[in-house]
């Protein structure tokens, strides 16, 4: 299928596309990570503060210096993957709501793709080193730019409540990108939504186009056809009207459940729309998906299926397809949001809680760091020594890359002359 | 046929069968033969009888017809040889595959054989019919592949003559060099060996001794910097033959040419494969950029939303195409419908850990965590 094909060259399918045990591997390695270096700097802060306070005590007591430092050493409590994962869905549905102060609204497009930033970039860094508050900002506001809603910084910076300034904004932007892996291509299941919809409409008014391996429909068996279906949940006086009711509320589970869940890694945009289009109308989106890979799929107890069916080459893909859009619709429809269950909002303030007492202090003011994340400044000393292992480990990176492929032009000319 | 007396063919007593007159008289008699019935015969009789066109042998038996235009010198002695030769290099002009078009030595060498058999059929007379109606069958068949080995061997036989000439120019140039430099050589000691008297005569008897050590000192120098440029030199006219008969090598190799196959009298040959024609160029590979495996784009949507726009004029001034947004809506309602992740990505992680290579995500993953703390 040539469409598929399309995605397949995608960055979001070749980088950002995981399986459920991929996905939950890579954050439970960055959660171990991130906890490691958390668990550190807090020892470093806590040493650099006793090698401060001695002086004024008076007597150093190396003794009892060790003893106090075991204690502090098992308060350190990180946050477990799921509770970041929590953090971050609530960072996600804040970024929704910071859409909305905006006057006019920050289109849906824009802030879907600052949520997709949010958390791919907290896939590979935890919120224990960069806290989601900060990011969350910056990470809307590089959605306007890649999603051409143009918005000068100071507008942005002034929209957000609270004292922000542009450059609280702007400085985990570069940060940002290198989590992205300055892929900022996000594929939304909206605009499909829109084309499908388009498509059952036309359907609806007899204008309906058969697709390209079931030619033999005309305009009129698929107008019967869909006037045949089974009603909707909800009773409507027309099937346009049936259709657009269920394109809002697709709409809406795509605006929200799409976004809160892992769906994007999961799943393909295409999928999840039609997912969500099942949840809003069952016969409906079955009919539709007839439409285009043919046939309704009998519905079989394990693969005993029609012969006249096996016959089909779509057949395959149907079945196949059956099951991921099941799974998925599954998934979008066990979302709820955060504030809206006691609970839930109650453990988040556990967590909220227990996050003030990891966070990383070494990353704590990314404002003042945002120099020192270009390579050739020189910072300040709490950055230095992170600085100089960053650069070691992208010297040695690129020493490996080197040593792969031969040089094209050779080996140094003073090499070659000291060997002769 | 063949003279007596064997290498003088300027037989003074030699005599035309046809007129009868000898050497004697006429010591500019030419004996021409013609390749029809090797009947020898003077100049001036084949003037006389064929000048006027195809007339029949005039010696007694022989019936063949025979023409002026034919009519050659002797090369062999031997009239039989003669023949042989010239059948020889009949069928060796029809039979000329080449080695290369063979799949085995086996099946060249069998080849060889079977063109000797023909040969020898046709110079001792034995099934002449038979293997005529072979050769011209083969060779009204084959004609296109003939053709092109007979080009090859062309090539090749004049390519080889220039790397002859080439050769003994080199081989002349280098002559010459060596002569001038033995001659600069023999100059330079003279020279040399002038100045140490002329300085032996001018200085005191007690430098004597210096001055003639270190002549003797020039001279080995001298000697020894010529012959580190000699060998030099060698090194050099003997890296450019080697490219030189490098170029020529590859040049003949080129001997592939599509042709059909034989007319079932040569076994083994190599089938050819013809190259196939060229296909138009395609840049995108197969992808044809208006089709679709989803659904078929129409080219209006029944929209409310959007026919106020289809009927703006001023959307369609700005250069807004509706028709944009159906394919790119459309497209993207079905990208990915049949990429299945779980499946695809659990390959592609597969492959890649398979290959000792840790899955891109999971390295960058590392290096995020690992560069930003």
């Amino acid at each position: 299928m040539i469409e598929d094909d399309i995605y397949r060259t995608s960055s979001q399918f070749r980088l950002w596309s995981y399986t459920e045990s991929s996905l939950s591997a890579l954050r439970e390695k960055t959660n171990i990570i991130a906890s490691g270096r958390v668990r550190a700097a807090l020892q470093r802060a806590r040493s650099t503060q006793q090698s401060a306070t001695p002086s004024a005590t008076g007597t150093p007591q190396p003794g009892s210096d060790g003893e106090t430092k075991k204690p502090t050493e098992k308060e350190i409590e990180c946050l477990t993957p799921e509770e970041e994962l929590v953090l971050v869905r609530y960072y996600c549905e804040k970024t929704l709501e910071l859409g909305d102060t905006y006057k006019p609204p920050l289109p849906t497009m824009v802030r879907a793709t600052a949520i997709q930033y949010l958390r791919r970039f907290y896939l590979t860094n935890s919120p224990m080193t960069y806290h989601p508050k900060s990011i969350m900002a910056c990470a809307l506001f590089l959605a306007t730019k890649t999603d051409n809603y143009y918005m000068s910084l100071r507008q942005f910076a002034d929209g957000i409540p609270g004292d922000t300034s542009t450059e609280d904004v702007i400085s985990p932007e570069f940060l940002l990108m290198q989590g992205l892996r300055f892929t900022f291509d996000v594929r939304h299941p909206f605009r499909g939504l829109e084309g499908g919809v388009m498509e059952l409409q036309a359907i609806a008014q007899g204008q309906g186009a058969p697709g390209p391996h079931l030619l033999h429909q005309t305009p009129q068996q698929l107008l019967q056809g869909i006037q045949s279906i089974a009603p909707g949940p909800f009773p409507t006086s027309s099937l346009s009207d049936r259709i657009a009711r269920a394109h809002g509320a697709t709409r809406e589970t795509l605006k929200s459940a799409a976004q809160m869940t892992d769906a994007y890694f999961l799943y393909t945009p295409s999928q999840i729309w039609l997912s969500a289009f099942l949840l809003a109308d069952r016969p409906l989106a079955e009919f539709y998906l007839d439409t285009k890979l043919g046939g309704p799929l009998t519905p079989t107890i394990d693969g005993s299926a029609d012969p006249s069916d096996l016959q089909n080459p779509l057949y395959e893909l149907r079945s196949k397809l059956h099951k991921v859009l099941t799974d998925c619709s599954a998934l979008l429809q066990a979302y709820t949001t955060l504030s809206s269950d006691p609970n839930q909002m109650k453990d988040l303030k556990r967590i909220a809680k227990k996050l003030y007492h990891c966070q990383n202090p070494e990353k704590v003011n990314l404002a003042h760091k945002r120099d020192s994340a270009q390579p050739q400044a020189v910072s300040s000393q709490v950055t230095s020594e992170s600085e100089s292992e960053r650069l070691a480990k992208k010297r040695k990176l690129e020493e490996k890359a080197r040593g792969g492929a031969s040089d094209i032009f050779g080996p140094e000319l003073v090499m070659e002359r000291t060997k002769q | 046929m063949a003279s007596k007396n064997g290498i003088d063919r300027r037989d003074e007593d030699e005599v035309c069968p046809v007129c009868k007159s000898s050497r004697y008289l006429n010591p500019n008699m030419r004996f021409l033969i013609n390749p029809e019935c090797y009947h020898k015969m003077c100049e001036s009789c084949v003037d006389r009888i064929f000048s006027s066109g195809p007339s029949s042998c005039p010696v007694a038996g022989c019936r063949k017809t025979l023409r002026k235009a034919r009519f050659r010198a002797q090369t062999f002695e031997d009239i039989g040889v003669e023949r042989e030769v010239d059948i020889r290099r009949r069928v060796m002009h029809i039979l000329n595959r080449r080695e290369e078009e063979f799949d085995s030595k086996r099946a060249y060498d069998d080849f060889l054989e079977q063109r000797e058999e023909m040969i020898a059929n046709l110079v001792h007379r034995t099934d002449v019919a038979k293997t005529e109606a072979q050769l011209q069958k083969y060779a009204s068949v084959n004609i296109q592949s003939i053709r092109a080995n007979q080009a090859i061997e062309e090539q090749e036989a004049s390519s080889f003559a220039a790397r002859m000439t080439q050769e003994q120019e080199e081989a002349r140039l280098r002559r010459q060099a060596a002569r001038e430099q033995l001659e600069n050589e023999r100059r330079e000691m003279q020279a040399g060996r002038e100045d140490m008297i002329s300085r032996l005569a001018a200085g005191s008897s007690a430098d004597a001794a210096a001055i003639a050590r270190e002549g003797h000192k020039v001279l080995l120098k001298k000697s020894s910097a010529r012959r580190s440029e000699e060998d030099r030199i060698r090194q050099k006219q003997a890296a450019l033959r080697g490219s030189e008969t490098k170029r020529g090598g590859s040049s003949l190799t080129t001997a592939d040419t599509a042709g059909p196959s034989d007319g079932g009298l040569i076994k083994g040959l190599r089938r050819i494969k013809t190259p196939e024609p060229e296909k138009p160029y395609d840049p995108f590979m197969g992808y044809v950029p208006e089709k679709r495996d989803y659904y078929a784009l129409q080219p209006s949507y029944p929209s409310t939303y959007l026919d106020r726009v289809k009927n703006d004029t001023r959307t369609a001034a700005g250069g807004y195409d509706l028709q944009e947004y159906y394919s790119r809506t459309l497209v993207e309602a079905f990208a990915g419908l049949g990429c299945f992740i779980g499946e695809e990505v659990a390959q592609r992680e597969a492959a890649t850990s398979g290959l000792g290579l840790k899955p891109a995500a999971t390295t960058s993953a590392a290096m995020a965590a690992g560069d930003e703390s």
